[in-house]
C-alpha cells in the first residue's frame, strides 16, 4: 500500500501542514512500514519527534481501516501499547498524544498505567481499555496478573517500546521481552485472518542497533514450535524487521572549560568546583542550562557552590536527582518547561525524557564515562530542528581534559558503545512465571516455547526449565518431609497461584529494580524532603548535620523507617554518598582515550585540550612516558609507602579491579608477596612493601590470557562478589519478602536477609539456579570476563614499556589519590578462616 | 529423583571438636561447637533460639528456603543428646519460630523418642497454645526459670538479675579482623561477669554483632570448632 495515497496519510499530512509542519522523511518511512504491518526499530535522537513516528503511524493505520467513521468511532479496545522506562515520561507523552487526537477530532482515549495510577483509573481501564495505553514494564507485568487479560490484547495492533536502548541492557528489558513474547503468543493463537501485530522499538544511537532490533523482535522472527508438537510454528507476516534511521545528524559542539593555569589545576581529588566561577557566564548567556553531575552527592555540593559564588542565582537555579521528593522534581520539570529556571544541577535523573525546549546549553562535569551518555546529554540542548546542541565539558582533574578530546573524536567518528542485552536471568523468569500463575495460570509447554522465542532465554535448556518449574511448585527438590510448600499449584495441567495472600504478596513485588533500603527524610514539623540510604543514616548520630535536596538538615531521630530532621545552620555538613554512583568507563571510550593520549604524546596536537595539557605531558614524558595507542605503560616507583607498580590499560575501573587481582595473584606465585590494590578508570596500582618482580623478561607472560578463568577464580573472592549480586536476584526471584508497604512489621516472621539466604543455599543447595546466576553475573558484569580477555589479547599485541620514574608521575597521581583502595585477598573463604584461626591461636 | 531423598547431613562425631570446658561459679559447663552448653552438675543441655519450624513457615508462604536446614538443626540436636546424655533440656526461648505447622508435628514425633525433661523459657516467638506444649511434653516457663543458683531467661538479662543468668534472643555474633582489613563474622558464646548470651542454635538465623571488650570471655563458633577470643 502506497502510504501517500491513503486516507490516513492525507488526514495527518493536512493536519500537520495546517500547523505549518512538514513530516521528516524518517517519520514518513516508519508510517509506510506500519501501514504495511511491518515491525522494526526507529533510530532517532531525542528532540526530533520520534514519538510521532510510531504514534502517528498507528493513527494513520486506524484512519485507513475506518476511513468514514474514524472521527466518531470510540471504544475500539486497546490498539497501541506504549512502553516507557520512566513514569515521569508517561504524562508528557500522553499529553502530546491527546493533543493530536483532539485536533484530528477523534474519539480515542489515552490511558496511563504506572505505579502512580489510581485504583479508580485502573478500574475504569478494566471496564473500558483506552485505545492507547502508556505503561512501564512493571505495570505491563502487573496487567498480566489480571483475570481475563488476554481479552485486553485482542485488538492490539502495535507495541511500541520507547527508549529501548535504555531498557535493553537491564532486567527491565528482559521484562519487556517476556511481556512481548506473551502478547505475541496470544496474538499467534488468535491470528486467523487479522493482520499481525507490529512491534516497534524507538532507540537513540547505540553501537549495536541491529542487535537491539533483533532482540526486541525475536518472538516474531523466531517463533518456537510448541513443545511436543511436530508442526512448525506459524509463520509471521513480517519477517526480520526494518531499521528506520533518522538521518538528521544534529550537530553537536563540544567545548572544554579550561583552567587558567594547568600547572595549578589539581591533578586529582577535586570535584571541579574550582572552575565554578567559569560556569557563571555560560549560565548567563543561555536561556536555560542543564549541569550534569555524575553522582547525587556531588550534585548537592555543586548546587551549594553555585549559590555561594553567585548568590544572585538563588531562586533561578534548582537541583534535580533521584532521591529528591517527586513533587519537588515535578516542580523543577514544570519550571524547566516554562523556562523559569536559568540552570538545573542534575544527575542521570534528567538523562531521559521529553524535551525541555528552553534548554540551550548543557554542561557535563567530570567524565561522562561513555560516548552514548555524553551524546544523550548533549542532545538535551538545542531542540529546534536545526539548532546546534552545545555541551561544555568541565574536568574535575587535569587529565580528564584528555577525555574531552577523546569524546570529540568519538563523536566525529560516530564511535558509540553497544548495550549488551542480558541473557538467562532466571530470577526474572521465576518472577514472570509466578505473575502468569497469579493471573490466568499457564500451561508450561505453551509458555516454554514463548520464553524460548525471546533473546534472553533462547539458550534455556529443558532441564533448567524443569528446575525452575520445580522451584515454583515444590520449592526446590521434591520429596521434602512434612512439607507444606505452597506457591504455584498444578490443576489439570494448569499452573496457578491460588492463595490470595501469596498472590497479593507477589503483585507487590513485581519489578526488577531493587534499591538499597531507603529511609524517608521528613521534617519533624511535617513535610517530606527525600530519601536517603539507610546505610548512610546509620552512621549519623542525632545532632549531626547533612545535606539533602540542597538543604542543610540536622538529624533529630530515626523512627520507623523515617528520619526526622530539622533545619540546620551548621557550617559543616556531610553529603550523603548514595550507592551505585560510580559508573565504570565504557570500552569504547577507553579505546578513543588511548588514542587521545597517543596524540598527546606527539608534538603539535591540534586539539585545544591537549595543547593546554602540554606542560603536564612534558612532565609525564620527562619522568616516564606518554604511551602511544599500541603501547602499554607500566611504571615502577619507590616511595616511602613502599613499592608501587602502576599499569595503564584504560579499560575502566571494574576491569582494572579484576586485572589487578589476577596480576597480583600471578606475581605472588613467583614469590610470596602481599599487595594492596588501587584503581581508577585509567589504570591500576599494586603496592607492596617489597620490590615487585615484574620486568621485561616476564611482562608478557604475566599479562597472558592463558588460564585466565582459573587465575580469576584463585585471585578474586568470587563468593563475596556473588553474595552482593545475590541481593537483587533473591528479591526478584521471590526469596526475600520485603514486607507490605507501610506495615512492614506484620510480616516479621517472614523476613530474612539476602546474606543469610545466600549462606543457606551455598551450604544446602549449592547448585541452585539463582545461586548459579549470581556467580554468572559476577563473571559477566563485575569482572567482564570477555572484556578482560580482549584486553589481555590486545596487550599481547602491543609493546609493553616499563619505566622507573624517580617520583610520582601525573598519570599515576589520580590513581594514588582518587581511587578506591582495596586489598587483594587471594584466598578462598575456608583458607581465610584457617589462616585467621592460626593467627588467633598463635 | 530418588537420589534427592538424601540423608540428613550428619556430622560424624569424630570430626567434631570436643567440647570446651568453661567454669562459672564453680559449675562445670561444656561448650559445644554445635551451639549448645552442657551443664554437668545438673546434666542439663542449654540452648537458645532454635526457631524450629521456620523453614516450614517460609515455605508455606511460598518462599522456597531449603528444608535441609531444619533437618540438620534437628539432627544436630540428636547428636548432642546422644553425646551428652542429658537429663534435662533447657531452651531459653524461641524454640519455635511461629504458628504450628507440619514441621512442628515432625518435631513432636521426634520428641517422643527422647525422655529428657524439656524446659522452655518462653521467648517472643513462642506463641503456640499451652495445649500444644503439653502434648509435646514441654514445660513452659513464662517467667524466669531458676535452677541451682542459675537463672534462665529469654532476653535482657544484663545486670538485672541477682544471680548468674543465661539468655538468648540476641543471636550474638563476633567479627574477627584478620590481616589486611579482612573480616569474618561468626556466631558466638558471650560470657559477661553476671550473664551469658547463647548463640542462636538454628543455622537459619542472622547475627547481631556484639562488642567483645566488655565480655569476660567470648567463644566464636568457627565451622566445627570453638575459638576463644
Amino acid at each position: 500500500m502506497q502510504l501517500t495515497h491513503t486516507k490516513g496519510y492525507q488526514v495527518v499530512h493536512q493536519w500537520l501542514s495546517s500547523k505549518g509542519f512538514q513530516p521528516f522523511a524518517y517519520q514518513e518511512e516508519s508510517w509506510q512500514h506500519i501501514v504495511n504491518g511491518k515491525s522494526g526499530l526507529v533510530n532517532a535522537p531525542t528532540g526530533t519527534g520520534k514519538t510521532f513516528s510510531v504514534f502517528l503511524g498507528t493513527v494513520i493505520q486506524f484512519i485507513n481501516q475506518h476511513p468514514k467513521t474514524y472521527q466518531s468511532k470510540g471504544k475500539n479496545g486497546l490498539l497501541l501499547i506504549w512502553i516507557t522506562p520512566l513514569r515521569a515520561l508517561a504524562k508528557d507523552i500522553g499529553r502530546a498524544m491527546e493533543e493530536v487526537i483532539a485536533e484530528l477530532g477523534m474519539q480515542w482515549q489515552v490511558g496511563i498505567r504506572s505505579g502512580d495510577t489510581s485504583t479508580a483509573d485502573r478500574q475504569k481501564q478494566k471496564r473500558q481499555m483506552p485505545e492507547v495505553l502508556i505503561i512501564t514494564p512493571e505495570s505491563l507485568h502487573l496487567l498480566l496478573t489480571q483475570k481475563g487479560y488476554p481479552e485486553i490484547f485482542k485488538n492490539l495492533q502495535v507495541i511500541a517500546v520507547d527508549e529501548w536502548h535504555e531498557l535493553m541492557g537491564s532486567k527491565r528489558g528482559v521484562q519487556v521481552e517476556l511481556a512481548i513474547s506473551r502478547i505475541c503468543g496470544l496474538s499467534n493463537a488468535q491470528l486467523k485472518d487479522k493482520p499481525g501485530l507490529s512491534i516497534w522499538g524507538i532507540s537513540a544511537t547505540i553501537g549495536n542497533l541491529e542487535q537491539a532490533k533483533d532482540v526486541l523482535l525475536r518472538p516474531i522472527t523466531h517463533p518456537q514450535p510448541l513443545k511436543g508438537s511436530s508442526s512448525a510454528a506459524k509463520p509471521w507476516l513480517n519477517k526480520n524487521g526494518i531499521i528506520v534511521r533518522a538521518s538528521l545528524s544534529k550537530s553537536i559542539e563540544v567545548e572544554s572549560i579550561l583552567p587558567d593555569e594547568i600547572e595549578k589545576y589539581p591533578w586529582a581529588g577535586h570535584l571541579g568546583i574550582k572552575l565554578a566561577k567559569k560556569v557563571l557566564p555560560i549560565i548567563e548567556q543561555s536561556r536555560t542550562t542543564l549541569i550534569f553531575i555524575n553522582t547525587r552527592g556531588m550534585s548537592e555540593l555543586w548546587y551549594q557552590t553555585l549559590l555561594n559564588v553567585a548568590p544572585e542565582l538563588a531562586g533561578a537555579i534548582a537541583l534535580h536527582h533521584g532521591s529528591i521528593e517527586s513533587e519537588l522534581r515535578n516542580w523543577v520539570e514544570e519550571a524547566l518547561h516554562e523556562g523559569k529556571l536559568k540552570a538545573v544541577v542534575c544527575t542521570a535523573s534528567l538523562d531521559l525524557g521529553v524535551d525541555f525546549r528552553p534548554v540551550e546549553t548543557v554542561i557535563q562535569v567530570g567524565s561522562p564515562k561513555g560516548v552514548a551518555r555524553f551524546l544523550q546529554r548533549a542532545g538535551r540542548s538545542g531542540h529546534q530542528p536545526d539548532a546546534v546542541s552545545k555541551i561544555y565539558f568541565l574536568p574535575t582533574h587535569s587529565l580528564e581534559l584528555v577525555e574531552a578530546a577523546a569524546l570529540k573524536s568519538a563523536i566525529e567518528e560516530e564511535f558509540i558503545e553497544s548495550r549488551e542485552p542480558m541473557i538467562l536471568c532466571y530470577d526474572v523468569l521465576i518472577q514472570y512465571l509466578c505473575t502468569l500463575a497469579v493471573g490466568e495460570g499457564f500451561v508450561p509447554d505453551e509458555i516454554f516455547s514463548e520464553v524460548k522465542s525471546t533473546h534472553c532465554y533462547s539458550e534455556l535448556t529443558e532441564e533448567e526449565w524443569r528446575e525452575i518449574l520445580f522451584f515454583i511448585t515444590l520449592g526446590g527438590n521434591a520429596l521434602q518431609q512434612y512439607d507444606e510448600y505452597k506457591k504455584v499449584e498444578i490443576e489439570n495441567g494448569i499452573y496457578r497461584i491460588k492463595s490470595r495472600r501469596i498472590a497479593m504478596r507477589h503483585r507487590l513485588h513485581i519489578g526488577t529494580i531493587v534499591s538499597d533500603s531507603m529511609l524517608k527524610v521528613k521534617f519533624i514539623t511535617g513535610g517530606y524532603v527525600g530519601m536517603v540510604e539507610e546505610s548512610f543514616l546509620s552512621r549519623l548520630e542525632p545532632g549531626d548535620s547533612f545535606t539533602l535536596a540542597g538543604r542543610q538538615l540536622e538529624l533529630v531521630m530515626i523512627k520507623e523507617m523515617t528520619a526526622l530532621v530539622k533545619k540546620s545552620n551548621a557550617k559543616k555538613s556531610i553529603v550523603p554518598s548514595w550507592m551505585g554512583g560510580r559508573l565504570p568507563l565504557s570500552a569504547s571510550l577507553g579505546k578513543v582515550l588511548r588514542e587521545a593520549f597517543g596524540k598527546a604524546g606527539m608534538v603539535n596536537g591540534d586539539e585545544i585540550e591537549l595543547s593546554v595539557l602540554q606542560p603536564l605531558f612534558e612532565v609525564q614524558q620527562k619522568l616516564s612516558l606518554v604511551p602511544a595507542p599500541n603501547e602499554l605503560l607500566i611504571e615502577q616507583i619507590e616511595t616511602r609507602d613502599g613499592f608501587h607498580l602502576f599499569v595503564y590499560p584504560f579499560e575502566g575501573r571494574l576491569v582494572h579491579e579484576a586485572m589487578a587481582a589476577v596480576l597480583g595473584y600471578r606475581i605472588s606465585r613467583i614469590t610470596p608477596i602481599t599487595f594492596s590494590i588501587a584503581m581508577n578508570d585509567y589504570g591500576f596500582e599494586l603496592l607492596s612493601d617489597q620490590p615487585i618482580p615484574l620486568d621485561d623478561s616476564n611482562a608478557y607472560e604475566l599479562f597472558s590470557s592463558d588460564n585466565l578463568m582459573e587465575d580469576i577464580q584463585h585471585s578474586v573472592n568470587a563468593t563475596e562478589m556473588a553474595k552482593r549480586k545475590f541481593r537483587d536476584i533473591s528479591v526478584i526471584g521471590g526469596l526475600i519478602f520485603q514486607g507490605y508497604p507501610g506495615e512492614y512489621k506484620k510480616a516479621r516472621h517472614l523476613q530474612s536477609s539476602a546474606g543469610l539466604i545466600f549462606n543457606v543455599f551455598s551450604e544446602y543447595e549449592p547448585d541452585h539456579v539463582l545461586l548459579r546466576q549470581a556467580f554468572q553475573e559476577v563473571f559477566d558484569q563485575q569482572m567482564e570476563e570477555v572484556r578482560l580477555r580482549q584486553m589481555l589479547e590486545r596487550i599481547q599485541r602491543s609493546r609493553i614499556v616499563i619505566t622507573y620514574p624517580k617520583r610520582l608521575t601525573p598519570f599515576c597521581f589520580p590513581i594514588k589519590v582518587d581511587s578506591l583502595r582495596e586489598n587483594l585477598t587471594s584466598e578462598k573463604l575456608e583458607d581465610r578462616v584457617r589462616k585467621m584461626q592460626q593467627q588467633l591461636e598463635s | 529423583m530418588g537420589k534427592e531423598h538424601a540423608q540428613c547431613p550428619n556430622l560424624p562425631l569424630h570430626l567434631m571438636q570436643p567440647p570446651v570446658l568453661h567454669k562459672i561459679k564453680n559449675q562445670t559447663l561444656w561448650l559445644s561447637p554445635l551451639r549448645a552448653i552442657f551443664w554437668e552438675e545438673e546434666r542439663a543441655l542449654i540452648l537458645s533460639d532454635l526457631h524450629f519450624g521456620k523453614t516450614g513457615h517460609f515455605r508455606k508462604a511460598g518462599i522456597a528456603v531449603p528444608q535441609a536446614i531444619y533437618k540438620e538443626d534437628m539432627q544436630r540436636l540428636v547428636n548432642l543428646l546422644q553425646y551428652f546424655q542429658p537429663r534435662q533440656i533447657i531452651a531459653v526461648g524461641d524454640l519455635f519460630h511461629s504458628k504450628a505447622n507440619q514441621e512442628l508435628e515432625w518435631f513432636k514425633r521426634w520428641r517422643g523418642d527422647f525422655a529428657a525433661h524439656f524446659h522452655l523459657v518462653r521467648g517472643n516467638h513462642d506463641i503456640l497454645h499451652d495445649e500444644w506444649y503439653k502434648e509435646a511434653d514441654i514445660e513452659v516457663w513464662d517467667d524466669d526459670l531458676i535452677i541451682n543458683n542459675f537463672c534462665f531467661t529469654h532476653e535482657h538479662c544484663q545486670g538485672k538479675k541477682a544471680i548468674y543468668t543465661f539468655c538468648g534472643h540476641l543471636h550474638p555474633g563476633i567479627v574477627i579482623h584478620g590481616l589486611a582489613r579482612q573480616s569474618l563474622r561468626f556466631p558466638c558464646f558471650y560470657f559477661a561477669k553476671d550473664h551469658c548470651i547463647l548463640p542462636a542454635y538454628s543455622k537459619f538465623t542472622g547475627l547481631a554483632i556484639v562488642e567483645s571488650s566488655k565480655a569476660e570471655s567470648v567463644f566464636a563458633v568457627v565451622e566445627n570448632s570453638l575459638i576463644r577470643m
